[in-house]
């Protein structure tokens, strides 16, 4: 797989690069956003001839113990039969309960039963869309004391269970290890490499919480120097991916994101032809 | 005993909305964050992203009340309703109604008329253009057909009729617009929203015009329409205004 770095495409960004077509790996979107006959749909299926595209969805709620809601689901994979992506995804979250919408990637606790009812929902997502979905792994604010598997290690089986893909995304190790006192090279461990599809590199934020930092997942900054060497540590690991950025509050010019891409790109070169390098020397 | 998932998951739920739930903060694992400073973070973060899609959904009645009270009031009708489904733009259809009876904004009897027309740009803005009807559509009808045909309105358009001059009170409410004293009892106004090729923009119509559309959008035919837009406004000319209308895309192709 070449390594591509992409956007997430943002409305106040979508007639700009309509104008000026910049040069970028592709462009993602949230399938919340485009599921209603807009202009910004329209604009969206014209950018369709030059850029491979990537379909994220927020709000599925893949790990709701009250299963799926089924006219999202179909509106979902209308979008994705229209757009035909490259990459579909969703979070391993949930933000549904008793048919009230959150808004929030909220935590689940890692145990077999959570494991059986996020296999059970993507698997009908996979099968209403016909095709496998990534799934992300979650920023989180707290855990839970009756999880009996680590979130890697029930990732690998989500994985080995459903057939879905991965999307990494290293900020979120990063938030996540921070706020959960965890390793987070030892969270990279035991991950199923080749199932990982695509990562995401965001921004995020420090609060604080009854005096102590705490790492908030916002998407509105520039990826941090953390992030970036724990990034080039997971290319080295598992090589490259369609890697994208991702920017959701104070979204700054085109320019910025684009910046961005372009660095992640070079990371991804840098380490990918220093690792050919030093397999050429081990050989 | 664990929680079963279904639950913890309510328990989450009923914990983000204000009710606190002995059972879930022991379900966290605590350390020296505590668990309700951890779970505060996913309450914090359900309201202000709720605020902030209300925000972008009722831009005029933010720009009116500034964005300290918009917050609140937002916070009072998030914790009312939440959205019943993940698409951010379809929330709030019942945010008029709740400003209507919120005790803070009595002073300002405008602001649902305001919401509504907000609501009914976004409605617009988020309705396929549709098929429109022409001027040569109406020629294929048999011309003793004419008076008893009905015509639906475009997909997104809506008749806004309020007792203050709404289109005022919105034009002064823009982003740049210069600040203008309205005076809320110089008329009332009827406002048609419409689905453009690139937006969702209205127009305002005289009284006549008004009841020739709100009749049309109950149903009755071109004649009942033509005679309710009359007794409103005597002064009404139905080829003027309906060549303007039509001109407008106002009306749905015929079915």
């Amino acid at each position: 797989m070449n390594p591509v770095a992409g956007i997430g495409l943002r409305s106040p960004h979508l007639a700009a690069v309509g104008r000026e077509r910049p040069a970028t790996g592709f462009l993602e979107i949230h399938a919340e956003n485009c599921l209603a006959e807009t202009p910004a749909l329209q604009a969206v299926e014209r950018l369709r001839a030059d850029y491979a595209f990537s379909v994220h969805a927020v709000g599925l709620s893949l790990g709701s113990a009250d299963g799926l809601d089924t006219a999202h689901l179909a509106r979902v994979a209308a979008l994705v039969k229209r757009l035909e992506p490259a990459w579909v995804s969703d979070h391993l979250s949930w933000s549904v309960s008793g048919g009230r919408y959150f808004n929030d990637l909220l935590p689940l606790p890692y145990t077999e039963e959570a494991l059986e009812v996020v296999v059970r929902n993507v698997g009908r997502l996979q099968d209403a869309l016909g095709r496998q979905v990534s799934i992300e792994n979650p920023s989180c604010y707290l855990g839970f004391a009756d999880s009996t598997l680590s979130e890697p290690a029930f990732l690998s089986e989500l994985v080995r269970r459903s057939g879905c893909g991965l999307l990494l995304d290293p900020n979120n190790i990063f938030v996540t290890a921070h706020n959960l006192r965890l390793d987070p090279r030892d969270w990279l461990d035991g991950l199923p490499g080749p199932a990982i599809t695509e990562y995401h590199l965001a921004g995020h934020a420090t609060n604080d919480a009854d005096g102590e930092p705490i790492l908030i997942d916002d998407h509105g900054s520039k990826v941090s120097n953390g992030v970036w060497a724990l990034f080039a540590e997971v290319v080295k690991r598992f090589g490259a991916r369609p890697t994208l950025i991702e920017w959701d509050t104070d979204i700054p010019p085109l320019s910025v994101l684009l910046d961005e891409a372009a660095r992640a790109a070079g990371m991804i070169e840098t380490v990918v032809v220093a690792g050919g390098q030093d397999a050429a020397r081990a050989a | 005993m664990p929680l079963a998932l279904r639950d913890l998951q309510a328990a989450f739920a009923a914990h983000i909305m204000g009710a606190d739930h002995a059972d879930l903060v022991a379900a966290v694992a605590g350390d020296t964050i505590p668990a309700a400073a951890r779970l505060s973070v996913y309450r914090h973060h359900v309201f202000e992203s709720l605020g902030t899609a209300l925000a972008a959904t009722f831009p005029t009645v933010q720009a009116l009340v500034g964005p300290d009270f918009f917050r609140g009031l937002a916070r009072a009708f998030i914790g009312h309703a939440l959205p019943a489904q993940p698409v951010l733009t379809e929330y709030g259809a019942d945010f008029p109604a709740f400003i209507a009876g919120y005790e803070s904004a009595r002073d300002l009897p405008y602001l649902a008329d305001v919401a509504r027309l907000d609501w009914a740009l976004n409605l617009a803005f988020h309705a396929g253009s549709g098929d429109r009807l022409q001027a040569a559509d109406l020629l294929a009808v048999p011309a003793e057909h004419l008076p008893s045909l009905s015509i639906a309105l475009a997909a997104g358009a809506v008749l806004i009729s309020s007792r203050y001059p709404l289109d005022r009170i919105w034009e002064t409410s823009q982003p740049g617009a210069a600040s203008e004293t309205v005076d809320l009892n110089s008329g009332a106004s009827n406002l048609l929203v419409l689905r453009r090729p690139d937006d969702a923009a209205f127009v305002s119509l005289g009284a006549g015009e008004a009841a020739f559309m709100a009749a049309l959008t109950a149903g009755m035919s071109l004649e009942w329409a033509a005679g309710a837009a009359f007794q409103a406004d005597p002064a009404f000319e139905l080829s003027t205004s309906f060549a303007r209308l039509l001109a407008l895309g106002a009306f749905a192709a015929l079915q």
